[in-house]
């Protein structure tokens, strides 16, 4: 394995821990919030709605605009 | 209007500089909740309301104390030196506005609780003022007009969201094929980007769409997961970023994100696609 494979395995096991943490939030009686629960409850206030929209704004720039 | 001429009356007695940073500066045991935060930043907004130009600087820094404003300025400050003045400008023009809306808010924190103590027997709560970030639902005044309305009003609720949902779709095709035509960091790409981008911005910024419940407090623990997940995936990709010959130069050894999806958006199939899910996203986010 070498410094390539590693960095994606890197990024595949943060992803897959992602989506287990997702199914044991919603599949399971755990107390764990879904990932839509804590962006729900960041949202509530406007500062967080704002940077929340802002960084999902600043992903379309970053990969599409100049 | 009586409290604001009481506040007039008595502040010019309180107000001092040096007794305004004191306000503003955390109490011993200030542990910076937003309620804190908001208490604090009332004091110093009472304090500074009827005093001298330079201590309205210290109201207008109130909004800078919130973290996302200033996490907003230090994403612009290093957008803009990476070489994306452009993103750095309006991610500049959004942390302004966000802090002036935030000073404005302490500003309103403070009339409520002055107008609360100078009239005992009233209560300044939530309730008394409409929520924040909930849209008021303003209709017609001459609704229940079937003659005057328009056809997406006269369509039953369930009908008119599905036709709501279809143009969105609509659009969102339409979008996604005619922006992912264009080559990426071009002109006409980013004019694309950046009008949706603050137009969900600006949507956003008045409130949801709709009521959702509050979900109410998180449980830490598992609230704690998701934010160990987000700085460990930020870090793994500041590890590779900084591990490139240069910041401008994409390493194959140590891929970052955008290094690792150039290959998916060199297409117009690729670039089309992710657009729609970036577009999904923001819909899911902006409705929320």
């Amino acid at each position: 394995m070498n410094s390539h494979d590693f960095t994606v395995l890197g990024y595949v096991l943060i992803l897959a821990a992602g989506v287990v943490v997702q199914l044991l939030a919603t599949r399971t009686q755990a107390r764990i919030p879904s990932l839509g629960d804590v962006v729900t409850r960041v949202m509530r206030t406007r500062t967080g709605r704002v940077g929340i929209l802002v960084a999902w704004a600043w992903l379309g720039l970053h990969f599409f605009a100049r | 209007m009586e409290f604001s001429r009481r506040r007039k009356q008595t502040g010019g007695k309180q107000t001092g500089s040096g007794q305004q940073r004191a306000a503003a500066r955390p109490a011993p045991g200030e542990h910076g909740s937003p309620d804190e935060r908001a208490v604090a930043c009332a004091a110093v907004v009472s304090a500074a309301d009827s005093a001298a130009p330079g201590d309205r600087l210290v109201v207008a820094l109130a909004g800078f104390r919130e973290p996302i404003v200033v996490i907003l300025f230090l994403i612009a400050f290093f957008t803009a030196i990476s070489g994306k003045p452009l993103d750095g400008l309006l991610l500049l023009i959004v942390a302004t506005g966000l802090a002036w809306d935030a000073a404005a808010r302490y500003r309103g924190h403070a009339a409520a609780r002055s107008g609360a103590l100078a009239e005992p027997g009233t209560t300044a709560s939530a309730e008394t003022t409409p929520p924040v970030g909930r849209r008021q639902s303003v209709g017609p005044a001459h609704a229940g007009q079937p003659g005057d309305r328009s056809l997406l009003e006269q369509l039953r609720p369930g009908g008119r969201r599905l036709a709501l949902v279809l143009a969105g779709f609509g659009f969102a095709a339409v979008y996604a094929v005619l922006v992912g035509s264009f080559i990426r960091y071009s002109w006409p790409a980013t004019v694309g980007v950046i009008a949706l981008g603050a137009t969900v911005v600006a949507t956003g910024w008045r409130g949801p769409l709709r009521h959702r419940p509050d979900p109410g407090p998180l449980p830490l623990p598992g609230a704690a997961l998701w934010a160990v997940l987000l700085v460990a995936g930020g870090l793994w990709e500041l590890s590779s970023l900084l591990q490139q010959p240069d910041l401008s130069a994409t390493s194959y050894a140590h891929p970052t994100i955008s290094a690792l999806t150039d290959p998916v958006l060199a297409s117009h199939v690729g670039r089309s696609v992710a657009l729609a899910v970036w577009l999904a996203i923001g819909w899911l986010l902006v409705d929320r």
